[in-house]
């Protein structure tokens, strides 16, 4: 029995909702992730994939349906706590300026656990063995602009860890990258997801969305189509990705 | 068309332009309001300080365009921030350089214009008011004295259109020379680089150091003369660099390093902090020195103002001495609260230049005088005469009631007779009343209306003086009131504007922070963890230059009292000046903060 880490019923999003123009962004989206999913979410610029993860990740709120993650839903809850819940449910990783350039990475990561009011103590072991994780260890007395790209998001990518989350989301993390870069956070994220963390990437390029594992496409505000890794390469699963979205975008 | 969207930018953010155009036009009017009163002839001649007046006025309108220069290129920088990514994205268009050109160009002169325009006539408005009301605060006529002023007018548009003319210009350039894809991203980058850590023990100690030695020479200025002010400000503006480049730099590391800054968002504030006083160290050091130069301007001239009173009343014991007091007189007289007054019978013979008073009642009612007995501490003694003294012309007792005599009666001789022969003389008995107003600031109205009457009556003959030390007060009061009216007005003008400099300056920063703060709200930052992260920021920015401004006044007075020209007043007023210039400098916190969180902290989706 899996267990389910986000799941949404009848998602609806309508933008300037009491104006002459009311836009409906989403139009009943439910999804859910498994614990240990690489989920990706595709689809044409405007489909609604931003909007979507901004209510997932309490940024926003739907206009009707529900969000539940980690078991907790989390359409009601108060400005306060959706900060709390972020900081200690939710890890992000974005596509540019993750990090504080007058903190040094070890204070970049550290900063989720401060917010949270942890002891210095607690702060000192988890930003240690999240930095394990990327093996980052020797990089952790630096400032961002000491450090190369690729290392500067594993630096990011050790802050979206440190606080143990339910789920890392990433909305076209790669999209500020050169090839080289992409490649190597892309590689991050594998390898952080076989550790077994939850992660759920929007992007919009099929080389990115060739790493997760199961893909849900967006078109107009609702899920069009899913396809699903399996045991194919990850050649051959761009590779369907590739078909897909020809027939898709049509 | 790109005019329209040009207009249509410029909508979009009209709350930050209101900002930039009430800050221009408060400039302007404060440069209108000074130009007015210094440049008016009629006010400036009037005065009975004239010509003197003016020098110190003129070297005050010079301060004042060079701190408005400065003012007008952050509040620019402020425009040109909000307006990067507008005329960045017209590049990206395809717009020709000569028309975004032109368009900066066009669009700096008009603000610039309408600024102008705007503050002279909210400056005539000012002038009205402030100009009476400071007039009355120091018991100054300013009977002449009108607020609309042509030649001030002139002034001003020309100093205000030359400067935007320039910086638009200036703005073109930098424009063109930059790609539209910096522009589009401007800001965005910061390039923060741990400094050495040598170099910044190197720094602070210099810096302390020179503080130090510029405080210690101001304090001993008796022995280094004038070479104390060199010494003081060569080491004063280094120190005070050197103090936030480095100094500030070290303790807030400290702090970072303590276990404080594990908590919430505070190894961020911390950090911001540190990195935003080196960046911000230029106009951090200045800011100190001006807020300095402000509130010791305040300060010192508010601080003459006190001592006219004790000048004045070391000068004569009497405030105002009545020849033959009608009803009018009388009644004017008794307006005053704490007093002691006495009366004599006088008789003048024009014939032998000769005024005759009765030993008797000298001897009853013994004439009080005083003289200074330290006149660097403004200490004077008051003693009560003998009979005898007034055999010689000479004596402190004799030229005190000399002194109290009408104009005419000044040069004559006094004789004191016996009550027999004073009854013998046959001529016309007069009564001297002599008032002694405890309280010369409190009684101020009534006496100056007894000795306008009394100018009126004698006029001033030769020069002289109606007698009585109130007076000299009103002189020392006009001197010293043209001083203290120029540090009140320039000190006000230059916190005003110094401290705008510093809001334009911190939210020229807003659009590039924006990023961070929105990062920190995704990571699941509480919006009153936010705001209270801007407010230590930014209290950071305002408090450290005026705590460091208000070091240096404490020891900057010291010049003053040591040296012997604010005698005894020169901590007198400190306080109050100081509180008064913490109150204005806070509203000036405020505002910033509110606008920069306005402009910085993510709305929050969920209040609906
Ligand atoms: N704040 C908003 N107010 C009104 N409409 C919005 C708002 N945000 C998004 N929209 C509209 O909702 C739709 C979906 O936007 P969304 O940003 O989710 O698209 P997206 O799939 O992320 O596109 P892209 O790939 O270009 O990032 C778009 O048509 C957009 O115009
Ligand atoms: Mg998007």
């Amino acid at each position: 029995m899996t267990t389910k880490i986000v799941q949404t019923e009848d998602l609806h999003k309508t933008y300037d909702k009491d104006s002459a123009k009311p836009y409906e962004a989403l139009k009943g989206i439910s999804l859910s992730v498994n614990e240990g999913e690489f989920v990706g979410i595709m689809g044409a610029s405007g489909s609604g994939k931003t909007t979507l993860l901004n209510i997932l990740a309490t940024l926003d709120q739907p206009t009707s349906g529900s969000v539940e993650i980690d078991g907790q839903d989390v359409t009601h809850l108060t400005a306060n706590q959706m900060a709390d819940f972020r900081s200690k449910k939710l890890g992000f990783i974005f596509q540019d300026f993750n990090l504080l350039e007058t903190l040094t990475a070890q204070e970049n990561i550290a900063l989720p656990l401060s917010l949270q009011n942890a002891k210095a103590a607690t702060i000192q072991t988890a930003v240690k063995t999240a930095a394990g994780k990327l093996g980052i260890e020797d990089l952790l007395g630096k400032y961002p602009t000491q450090l190369s790209g690729g290392q500067k998001q594993r630096v990011a990518a050790a802050r979206a860890l440190v606080s143990n989350p339910s789920i890392i989301f990433g909305d076209e993390p790669t999209g500020a990258l050169d090839s080289t870069n992409a490649r190597e956070l892309l590689d991050t994220l594998t390898n952080i997801n076989q550790q077994g963390v939850s992660i759920l990437l929007v992007t919009h390029d099929p080389f990115s969305a060739s790493f997760c594992k199961r893909i849900l496409f967006i078109k107009d505000g609702k899920i069009g189509d899913e396809i699903d890794a399996g045991d194919k390469s990850r050649n051959e699963f761009y590779q369907e990705i590739l078909e897909k979205l020809g027939t898709f975008e049509q | 068309m790109l005019f329209k969207i040009s207009i249509s930018g410029i909508k979009a953010r009209w709350k930050d332009y209101l900002v930039l155009f009430s800050g221009m036009i408060i400039t302007t009017a404060i440069f209108y309001m000074f130009e007015a009163i210094s440049t008016n002839d009629k006010f400036t001649t009037s005065s009975p300080v004239g010509q003197n007046a003016k020098i110190v006025f003129i070297f005050g309108s010079i301060l004042l365009a060079i701190i408005t220069l400065v003012y007008v290129f952050y509040a620019n920088n402020f425009l040109m921030s909000m307006r990067k990514h507008d005329y960045g994205l017209f590049m990206m268009l395809g717009a020709k350089s000569g028309i975004i050109s032109k368009l900066i160009i066009l669009e700096t002169i008009a603000i610039g214009l309408i600024s102008s325009v705007v503050g002279i006539i909210i400056g005539i408005g000012f002038t009205q008011v402030l100009s009476h009301f400071l007039a009355k605060l120091i018991h100054m006529s300013l009977t002449n004295f009108s607020a609309f002023y042509m030649p001030a007018v002139w002034t001003t548009i020309i100093m205000f259109l030359v400067l935007f003319i320039v910086a638009g210009f200036l703005n073109a350039r930098t424009f063109v020379k930059t790609s539209a894809l910096e522009l589009l991203h401007s800001g965005q980058q910061s390039d923060w680089k741990q400094p050495k850590s040598l170099t910044l023990w190197i720094q602070a100690i210099l810096g302390v150091g020179l503080l130090a030695g510029g405080y210690y020479a101001m304090y001993d200025i008796q022995r280094l003369k004038l070479m104390a002010i060199a010494i003081g400000l060569f080491t004063i503006v280094l120190g005070t660099y050197f103090v936030f480049n480095s100094f500030f730099v070290m303790l807030l590391q400290a702090f970072q390093r303590s276990s404080l800054s594990t908590k919430g968002l505070n190894s961020f504030t911390l950090a911001q902090l540190k990195f935003r006083i080196r960046d911000y160290t230029k106009i951090l050091s200045v800011v100190s020195l001006l807020f300095a130069l402000a509130l010791g301007a305040i300060t010192v001239g508010t601080g003459f103002q006190n001592m006219v009173p004790k000048l004045a009343s070391g000068n004569g014991y009497y405030s105002v001495a009545i020849t033959n007091p009608n009803d009018r007189m009388n009644s004017l007289v008794n307006q005053i609260k704490d007093k002691s007054t006495i009366t004599y019978q006088q008789k003048v013979d024009p014939q032998a230049k000769r005024v005759y008073y009765r030993a008797d009642q000298l001897q009853q009612q013994p004439l009080k005088y005083s003289e200074f007995v330290d006149r660097a501490a403004l200490k004077s003694k008051v003693s009560t005469s003998k009979l005898a003294e007034f055999k010689h012309v000479d004596s402190e007792a004799y030229q005190e009631l000399s002194s109290l005599q009408i104009p005419k009666v000044k040069a004559y001789q006094i004789k004191v007779v016996s009550a027999q022969t004073f009854n013998q003389i046959n001529t016309r008995t007069n009564k001297l009343l002599l008032v002694r107003a405890n309280n010369m600031d409190a009684a101020a109205t009534p006496l100056t209306k007894i000795t306008n009457i009394q100018s009126k009556q004698y006029g001033d003959q030769n020069g002289q003086l109606v007698g009585g030390s109130f007076t000299m007060y009103q002189l020392l009061k006009s001197v010293f009131g043209s001083l203290e009216f120029m540090g009140i007005f320039l000190g006000i003008a230059f916190l005003a504007m110094l401290a705008s400099c510093l809001m334009f300056k911190i939210l020229s920063g807003a659009a590039s922070d924006k990023v961070r703060f929105d990062m920190l709200n995704k990571i699941g930052t509480r919006r009153a963890v936010l705001n209270r992260s801007i407010i230590v920021q930014i209290l950071g920015l305002f408090a450290l230059p005026g705590i460091l401004g208000i070091i240096d006044v404490a020891f900057g007075l010291q010049m003053f009292s040591r040296g012997g020209l604010l005698v005894g007043g020169a901590y007198q007023t400190f306080g109050i000046t100081t509180l008064g210039f913490l109150i204005l400098y806070l509203i000036y916190f405020a505002v910033t903060v509110l606008i920069y969180s306005r402009i910085v902290v993510p709305k929050t989706k969920v209040e609906r």
